[in-house]
């Protein structure tokens, strides 16, 4: 979708996205030649057709596409709930367990391996970082790095 | 005052672009893989899964690097059937590792993050229209993984597709035209039918249809090591107008292992002789290699 600033007869230039309430985007356009602004402001369909296509709506969407290593696309901006697993992780009774105990405190990551986690689809993530963190714990590992992912991965048979 | 077309980009986020680039980060990770065979049917119930993690295993067992894409996100099952439930894919030096069953099948489930009995949740939907999106954004999900997962090189990747005869045609096309398809029945005129759908719905398709294989083609009796007709023999079926790969016996003693991870190959290795389920297995396998070799 493009906006014209009728006036100036000028592309608008998207300036920023956020999600503004559940279910909703905030899309905010500027005019370069006259400084006008102006927001759309997406209904639920709209916003789930986004979400459904896996693409990011934002100035830089496509700039953060290309950057991601594997390609890891996200359904709208502000870290709401797009993953499917998300609801059904917390009750998870396989193996790794997906939310360890509040009062416990997780192992720290290091940059770099915390890059590699959240290099890989978010659906995956919970789970993937909850086996990281628990073969960290059983081998006394108190911070994670690329030295611990692999492994964790050794443990895993990877 | 300007046109559409006269206005340079998408409006900013440049969503082409992006779908583009997620088809080209799917076609670099599908590079290492030789061949991609997508194993559906239409009807639900045939053992296409069952029928595809013993396949794997016994195109390992025969020195093939195997990997399987269990693409049903909301029914999976490969993760039980490999043995790696609540194996998670890890983050590795190069993109998603997956888990390996023991007789080195590396496997993408869905199944390896749910619980069991768990069913996905699209969050996001409005109550009531659920069903408007949820393909798009399986595809989507399918796609993200796709993009993600570094296979590392692989003779054959096994795709286990969801029941469904327009589903069939609907992967193979999001698979791509270098996707080869195999398609499971059993002996009924039901199941075949079905099936005959899913053929049909394939061929406005570029995919090669490699063939088919009956499974549950009589029972294998663990006693007396015969196989006796599992359905009745005078069933009226029709003809598929395709290659049949090869017919795979019920092994009830199998089925009970599946369900445990073990392989059809570790199960000969560990309770003597090869059941004909093994036998018929490797035919398959032989034949399906063959296919997979002819040129395109």
């Amino acid at each position: 979708m493009k906006f014209l600033c009728v006036p100036c007869d000028t592309p608008m230039r998207l300036r920023a996205t956020e999600e503004s309430e559940p279910g909703s985007l905030s899309v905010v356009y500027s005019c370069p030649q006259c400084g006008y602004e102006m927001a759309m402001l997406t209904n639920a369909q709209e916003t789930q057709m986004v979400r459904s296509l896996g693409v990011r709506i934002g100035p830089a969407a496509a700039k953060a596409l290309a950057a991601a290593p594997t390609g890891e696309l996200a359904a709208a901006e502000a870290g709401t709930a797009k993953c499917p697993f998300s609801a059904v992780l917390g009750g998870s009774t396989i193996g790794v367990p997906a939310d360890p105990p509040a009062v416990e405190v997780g192992p720290a990551w290091t940059p770099e391996a915390l890059a590699r986690l959240e290099a890989i689809p978010e659906m995956v993530r919970p789970m993937a970082r909850a086996g990281v963190e628990m073969v960290a714990r059983e081998q006394g590992h108190r911070v994670i790095d690329e030295a611990v992912l692999a492994a964790a991965r050794a443990r895993f048979g990877m | 005052m300007r046109t559409y077309s006269q206005i340079a980009g998408d409006g900013g986020s440049d969503v082409a672009g992006q779908i583009a680039e997620l088809g080209a980060a799917i076609a670099r990770r599908l590079a290492s893989v030789r061949h991609r065979v997508a194993i559906g049917s239409g009807k639900g119930g045939v053992g296409k899964s069952t029928l595809t993690r013993q396949l794997a295993a016994v195109l390992s067992a025969a020195g093939r690097r195997v990997g399987i894409l269990d693409a049903d996100l909301n029914g999976p099952s490969q993760a039980l059937l490999g043995g790696v439930r609540g194996t998670p894919p890890l983050p590795g030096e190069n993109g998603l590792v997956v888990p390996r069953s023991r007789d080195g099948v590396r496997i993408l489930s869905a199944g390896s993050v749910l619980g069991d009995g768990a069913a996905l949740a699209w969050p996001g939907a409005e109550a009531g229209h659920q069903h408007v999106w949820r393909a798009t954004r399986e595809f989507a999900s399918l796609a993200e993984l796709l993009a993600a997962v570094d296979w590392g090189p692989l003779d054959v990747l096994l795709v286990d597709l969801p029941p469904g005869p327009e589903r069939t045609a609907q992967f193979a096309d999001f698979l791509g035209p270098a996707t080869d398809v195999v398609l499971v029945t059993v002996p009924s005129a039901l199941a075949r039918g079905v099936v005959a759908r899913s053929l049909d719905a394939l061929r406005a398709l570029p995919n090669r249809r490699l063939g088919y294989v009956e499974n549950m083609s009589g029972y294998a009796c663990p006693g007396c090591a015969t196989v006796r007709p599992l359905f009745p023999e005078d069933s009226e079926t029709a003809s598929l107008g395709l290659a049949c790969l090869g017919r795979v016996p019920f092994d009830p003693e199998l089925a009970r292992l599946c369900d445990r991870g073990v392989a059809v190959t570790e199960m000969a290795a560990s309770d003597g002789p090869a059941s004909p389920v093994l036998a018929a297995l490797r035919d398959v396998a032989t034949e399906l290699m063959n296919r997979l070799e002819e040129s395109r």
